[in-house]
């Protein structure tokens, strides 16, 4: 009886208490920590997604663009229709289907800083393909290619249009700019940010197409290289800080097809 | 009491190891959640670097694409057929005669690894695009020896490509109906025509099936098919379609028209008048007149009837000075003095339709500037041809490109191949040039000096663009001959050496159709298309 008594006589309350007080002190520092890295797995998972979205978006743009231009006319001894060759590798509005190019940079509704259309054959024939910033969503239009069709009209059918990337913040309004351009001086300088800029091949050499030299080559068959800049936030604002959060990507597209 | 206190001493020795057990339970439970932190914090960097991959294979492959397009020109220091390795693809004059199943490979193997696109193992990047373009596959193609790539340098690794693959090219290939029959044609390989007419007869420079009879100024267009395979996995399959660049502006064949080309209309044209200076058709046919003697040209070709009457007054005074074709052999090797001709004549004139209107011409132009070897900005003389293009030489004809005015000087400077000045150019026959001139832009070519030198080859001249730089509508009166008789055009173009031809003008203008070949071979290889070929992978 005493012996086993003795066996079994325990930790004195002190013992117990400066125990369990001290592993109190360490799961609350670990709950701590781990809420800390719960949030920060959700908003860096949240980014990581849009992260993700946003670049298999600026490379499909930056892809469509190398092929843009694809058949140029100069693979056809006689075509057997206007639609089975690229016009040009950039389609434009207003004076498509009277074959009179407008200026990239004045006249031009589009190609415009949220608005291209890149005329490519991606083995089905001739394709207009639309990249429209309408609000925070980029819209990715693919339409064959038809005689007489305006390519502006033809690429409008709400039907026809996909949602490409969400939560662009390129061109947004205010109060939205306002905040962001607060948190994001350097990504927004100014106003909202130009989602696609021209470069045109002039005979002094590549020049931005709204440049005073480039004029007089500055119309969408001019296009050498179109620069894309994609600003995207994350859906929710940053779990920590309540902040938004932004990222930027920016990618060249050049086209390789001789302009017709 | 004492045996409690005995009791004691074993239990506490058995209990003291719990703490460490703890310890270590607690150590795991941070580093679990450190190990989370690390790893959620890593998906950035690798997502980064999946589009590096994507990337870099695309670039790889244009890589490969671009070394392939550089190593058809004959000029090349790596030219595929260099020792003559590849008679049956490429002509002595470095133009394509591939056969319709001749197929090359240049191949880039990362080290240690093995690349064989005509083998089927996936693990050396077989070369499954050829037998979707081609019924007959590679079973059926004429895989000649592969080459190497150049890429790599030393120990630096090349760019990720894994083949090139060049071969003609038809229709089906393509699948693109290039004559608008309505068929894709699988068996004839696909020509590629600078003069090529559309149906409003105007100049339509196109991918063309080859007739029959071929059209003379046809060359071949060839396909060139890259893979490229980035360290991690991306697939890029890119394709050019290309053809040699051949500048002549003759319809019937790839020499030049005439040894003096006054492209234009009311042009000016004045000549010195000496008996040394001729202009010289007859490339060496007269006057011994050997069985196969190089075809004689005009001495001067015009385009404008117009212009007929003062061109021939002004040489009239010693008409033995312009002699060229017609050449007669019998009884005597008689040429034609002196010799004129108008080169837009008929419905089919000499003159490529695409030499006669100044926007197809400027696109010509646009093309050589965009192949040539030396681009220098006017005011320009021959120094600066000298220390731009050091390694011109007979054997080494270069493509010079002058974007404003040039002074063509320098006792003793002789330059080889193809000159093209934008501006007036200003010749000083001090200087000798051996292949094609180029005036085409203010079109202005005026002599003063003297000198023993000339040109041995051709010239042509046009004006394009008024004084302002502006394309004009219709071909402007382009001048060759002296300050005083271009006028305007001339003025200030003498440097200080008279406004007349020099007592001494040179020899003139002799025609050489070897100097005019040597000259203009390919210049490049035209890219007439680009297009990226979907991937299953």
């Amino acid at each position: 009886m005493d012996r086993s008594a003795a066996k079994s006589a325990g930790f004195t309350i002190l013992e117990l208490v400066l125990a369990m007080a001290i592993f109190l002190v360490v799961c609350a520092a670990m709950f701590g920590l781990l809420q800390v890295s719960q949030q920060r797995y959700s908003s860096e998972s949240q980014l990581s997604g849009s992260f993700q979205e946003a670049r298999l978006g600026i490379d499909q743009i930056v892809r469509d663009v190398n092929v843009s231009g694809y058949p140029p006319v100069g693979m056809f001894s006689n075509p057997s229709s206007a639609a089975s060759y690229a016009l040009s590798p950039f389609a434009w509005d207003p004076g498509y289907t009277s074959n009179s190019p407008c200026q990239v940079g004045t006249t031009c509704g589009s190609p415009n800083q949220f608005d291209l259309i890149v005329e490519t054959d991606f083995g089905n024939g001739v394709s207009w393909v639309r990249y429209q910033l309408i609000g925070t969503t980029l819209y990715r239009t693919v339409v064959p290619k038809s005689v007489g069709a305006d390519p502006v009209a033809a690429t409008s059918s709400p039907s026809a249009m996909t949602p490409f990337v969400e939560n662009v913040m390129n061109n947004v309004s205010e109060p939205l700019l306002g905040q962001i351009k607060a948190q994001y001086p350097a990504m927004f300088p100014t106003g909202p940010v130009p989602l696609f800029q021209y470069t045109c091949s002039t005979p002094s050499g590549p020049q931005p197409c709204g440049n005073a030299a480039a004029a007089n080559h500055n119309s969408p068959k001019d296009i050498s290289d179109v620069d894309v800049t994609l600003v995207v936030k994350t859906p929710y604002r940053d779990m920590q800080t309540q902040s938004l959060r932004l990222m930027e990507l920016t990618a060249r597209g050049h086209r390789s097809n001789p302009a017709s | 009491m004492n045996r409690k206190r005995t009791a004691r001493i074993p239990k506490q020795s058995h209990e003291s190891g719990a703490a460490m057990l703890i310890a270590i339970f607690a150590l795991m439970l941070v580093s679990a959640i450190a190990i989370a932190l690390v790893v959620s914090s890593g998906t950035d960097s690798s997502l980064a670097g999946n589009y590096r991959t994507a990337a870099s294979a695309y670039y790889g492959a244009r890589a490969g694409l671009e070394e392939a397009r550089g190593r058809l020109l004959w000029k090349n220091r790596d030219y595929i057929n260099i020792a003559n390795a590849y008679p049956n693809l490429m002509s002595a004059a470095g133009v394509p005669t591939w056969g319709l199943t001749q197929v090359l490979y240049i191949l880039n193997p990362a080290p240690g690894e093995s690349v064989d696109p005509t083998g089927t193992n996936p693990a050396n990047y077989p070369d499954t695009e050829y037998g979707q373009e081609f019924p007959w596959g590679l079973g059926g193609a004429a895989i000649q020896t592969s080459l190497q790539s150049v890429s790599p340098l030393g120990t630096l690794p090349g760019p990720s490509y894994k083949w090139v693959r060049i071969n003609a090219v038809t229709e089906q290939a393509l699948n693109l109906d290039v004559n608008g029959d309505g068929v894709l044609d699988r068996v004839a390989p696909l020509a590629y025509d600078p003069a090529n007419l559309n149906s409003s007869n105007q100049p339509a420079p196109s991918l063309i099936v080859p007739g029959v009879p071929a059209s003379p100024t046809a060359v071949q267009a060839l396909e060139i098919t890259a893979l490229a395979v980035a360290p991690n996995g991306g697939h890029r399959l890119l394709q050019y379609v290309v053809a040699p660049l051949i500048i002549s502006p003759d319809r019937l064949d790839q020499n030049f028209p005439a040894a003096l080309t006054l492209d234009g209309n009311s042009v000016g044209f004045q000549t010195p008048g000496t008996s040394s200076y001729l202009i010289n058709g007859l490339n060496g046919a007269c006057p011994s007149a050997p069985p196969a003697a190089p075809v004689p040209v005009p001495a001067i070709g015009y385009i404008n009837p117009g212009d007929y009457a003062a061109i021939s007054a002004e040489v009239a005074p010693d008409i033995a000075n312009y002699p060229g074709a017609p050449v007669s052999t019998s009884p005597t090797c008689t040429a034609t003095t002196p010799s004129l001709t108008n080169l837009n004549l008929g419905a089919n004139p000499i003159l490529r339709q695409s030499w006669l209107t100044p926007a197809a011409l400027d696109s010509v132009m646009q093309d050589i500037q965009n192949s040539a070897d030396v681009v220098i900005n006017g005011p320009a003389t021959s120094a600066q041809i000298v220390s731009q293009a050091p390694a011109m030489s007979p054997s080494n004809p270069m493509t010079v490109v002058v974007n404003g005015n040039l002074r063509l000087n320098g006792r003793g400077f002789m330059g080889y191949g193809l000159l093209l000045v934008t501006g007036a150019l200003s010749y000083d026959p001090d200087a000798t040039w051996n292949g094609v001139v180029l005036v085409v832009g203010q079109g202005v070519f005026v002599s003063s000096g003297s000198g023993s030198g000339g040109i041995t080859g051709a010239v042509f001249v046009a004006q394009t663009r008024d004084a302002a730089g502006n394309l004009l509508a219709s071909m402007g009166p382009s001048c060759f001959g002296s300050v005083s008789g271009c006028g305007t055009l001339g003025s200030g173009h003498g440097h200080g050496f008279g406004s007349g031809y020099g007592s001494n003008p040179g020899y003139g203008i002799n025609y050489s159709s070897s100097a005019v070949g040597s000259a203009q071979g390919p210049v490049s290889y035209k890219v007439l298309s680009f297009r990226e070929i979907p991937l299953a992978n």
